[in-house]
């Protein structure tokens, strides 16, 4: 029919020119999306940035296995080393030698740090079993609702916390540690924070 | 009066009610009445830290179970809101278990885009409805006359 002969010439020229310049736009905006996501932050966990680094520590009281009480706070004037631990979790269990070699390296120094187990979700008497069976002199701390672990944001073990004489928290290890390693870090610190 | 100026009221009318309704919805106040439907407003809106596609509220783990009792402790001194509770979580934690995206950076997308498609749609649409109506609205020649005159004749003969 002619009504086709009178719209054709109109609309035809039209569709081919917006066409292009909408799959233009189209194809802009992905590649732009792509370029953002590819050179966005990989998912994979940082093992040692956290909100506290740099701030004082969060509160944290509780008791130890055997019975004393345990306040962060109260530890200003030294060293410290939190530990969270569990004895279900293997990397826990291989790190466990390093820990009592660097509590011996420590004791053996004037300003040695002083080192605390933290329990996370375990029962304590699975944890004593594990000290008396593989060593370990230090205080063990207990966490039963997880107060501690929460403050620190700690949701897998094990982890490691290092906090200064004036109760401010200066680095965070989130996978296993050697005690060459943790030694030769507070010494760093030592020497930076005095 | 003008086919125009009939058809607005029903578009005025339409654009009223949205907008009300939009200006309701975001304006109510939705906040939990009691301390424990705060608790658990706030931790639906946060992920499990250890487990996939749980959140705090469903997750029966320790961790989240100590979450849960930390939102509790906070709620419990009144001088925090849930988004100051939300953001103590999520800055030790970190961003992973934040369940609604904040309004922020790249995740200002997840809000933006939908939009942005949206508004494209209607464009789109708008631009559809012009051109059928353009189409429509063709002047018929002297060959559509003839047929409609035939199609006429042929009535006239019945």
């Amino acid at each position: 029919m002619s009504r086709q002969a009178v719209s054709d010439p109109v609309e035809a020229p039209r569709r081919r020119r917006t066409a292009p310049f909408v799959s233009l736009a189209i194809a802009l905006v992905v590649a732009v999306l792509f370029i953002v996501l590819a050179n966005g932050k990989a998912s994979k966990p940082d093992v040692t940035s956290s909100f506290l680094l740099n701030r004082p520590a969060p509160a944290a009281i509780s008791t130890t296995l055997d019975g004393k009480p345990f306040d962060l706070s109260r530890r200003k004037g030294s060293w410290v080393v939190l530990n969270f631990f569990q004895s279900t979790c293997l990397p826990c269990k291989a790190e466990h030698p390093e820990l009592v070699a660097f509590a011996a390296q420590q004791a053996s120094i004037a300003d040695g740090a002083e080192l605390y187990t933290v329990i996370k979700d375990d029962p304590d008497s699975a944890v004593a079993k594990w000290f008396a069976e593989h060593g370990g002199s230090w205080p063990i701390v207990k966490d039963d609702d997880g107060a501690i672990a929460t403050a620190f944001g700690v949701a897998q073990v094990p982890e490691t916390w290092i906090i200064d004489p004036s109760g401010v928290v200066v680095s965070r290890i989130a996978t296993t540690i050697t005690a060459d390693f943790l030694s030769t870090k507070l010494d760093q610190f030592r020497r930076v924070y005095g | 009066m003008s086919r125009a100026l009939k058809r607005w009221p029903s578009w005025v009318v339409l654009v009223l009610v949205v907008g009300g309704l939009l200006a309701v919805g975001a304006t109510r106040d939705s906040a939990p009445r009691t301390p424990q439907e705060r608790v658990e407003d706030i931790s639906r809106r946060l992920a499990c830290p250890i487990c996939d596609g749980e959140s705090v509220f469903e997750s029966r783990n320790a961790d989240s179970q100590a979450i849960r009792i930390e939102i509790a402790r906070q709620v419990d001194t009144g001088s925090v809101s849930d988004d100051q509770i939300i953001n103590f979580i999520e800055q030790r934690f970190g961003s992973k278990v934040l369940l609604v995206p904040r309004a922020t950076g790249i995740d200002a997308l997840v809000w933006a885009l939908p939009v942005a498609a949206l508004v494209c749609a209607i464009v789109g649409l708008g631009f559809a409805f012009h051109r059928w109506k353009t189409t429509a609205d063709t002047v018929p020649d002297d060959d559509d006359r003839r047929l409609v005159a035939a199609a006429l004749a042929e009535d006239t003969d019945l």
